[in-house]
């Protein structure tokens, strides 16, 4: 009777995960673009540094803009996580009706550096703000 | 009895892990050859200088005492793996950009580098 029973089960556990598979489905993705940035605070000091020493420090910016009075550089790295749960029963081959619930959530964190400068390329403003140390879920279940 | 449910457990790994995997490559734009920048000089080499050496740039803007010239290559690395209940997919772009610098007079003034393309990786997303 134990040994039936023990056959059963082991016929159910190779039964089961072919026939959901396409029912339920999780997915996870993620994406990254561009590399690390950093913010070396200490060496960019506002009304001294120059564009050139920002090109030999860090390297050729993302993006180029001018702005009111000068001109602007953008460093940015994007960081994309995706998580999705589906379940359904796909029968809309057979039969009109289907039935599918997903859920999902996104999120995309920058890391970005902007550095102002002026028309005579000195550095006039800088901002840094790095979102992707900010945890998943956390930013998720976060009404803001 | 033992070699039957190692049996059992190996075939349920086996039908768990079925699926396939994928791994695809993009390539933007041909390479950025660093030995291609050692002739460009800023405070002597021109727009048009930088445009015999390189090419046509990607993208052109117009900065407020002058211009800068914008090389762009892109390489990104895609994985997936699909297996019964659940499925990973990953995406890494990385990029190579070379930013010249041009006064009015169209002369170089300053260029940036950041060659990171070959730095796109396969992986997971976790």
């Amino acid at each position: 009777m134990a040994s039936r029973s023990k056959r059963i089960v082991a016929v159910a556990l190779f039964l089961i995960p072919p026939l959901l598979s396409g029912c339920i489905t999780y997915q996870l993705l993620g994406g990254v673009e561009g590399g690390e940035i950093s913010y070396p605070s200490d060496r960019l000091v506002v009304g001294k540094t120059t564009l050139g020493e920002v090109l030999v420090l860090l390297g050729a910016p993302d993006k180029v803009g001018r702005v009111n009075e000068g001109d602007l550089l953008i460093y940015q790295r994007a960081v994309l996580r995706r998580n999705r749960l589906s379940v359904g029963i796909p029968l809309a081959d057979i039969w009109r009706l289907g039935i599918d619930l997903s859920a999902y959530g996104s999120l995309v964190r920058y890391d970005r550096l902007v550095l102002l400068f002026t028309p005579e390329g000195i550095l006039s403003g800088a901002a840094f703000e790095k979102s992707s140390d900010h945890p998943y879920w956390k930013a998720m279940t976060s009404d803001s | 009895m033992k070699s039957a449910s190692s049996l059992g457990i190996s075939l349920l790994i086996l039908v768990l892990c079925s699926g396939c995997v994928v791994l695809g490559k993009n390539t933007e734009y041909q390479p950025l050859d660093p030995i291609l920048l050692e002739p460009l000089v800023p405070g002597q080499s021109r727009a048009a200088d930088v445009c015999k050496v390189l090419g046509a740039p990607s993208q052109v803007v117009e900065l407020s005492n002058g211009n800068a010239y914008v090389y762009r290559r892109s390489v990104t690395k895609g994985t997936g793996v699909w297996l019964v209940l659940v499925s990973f997919v990953n995406g890494e772009q990385q990029h190579d950009h070379v930013v010249f610098f041009f006064d009015k007079n169209d002369l170089l003034t300053h260029y940036g580098v950041s060659l990171n393309a070959g730095k796109a990786s396969y992986g997971f997303p976790f």
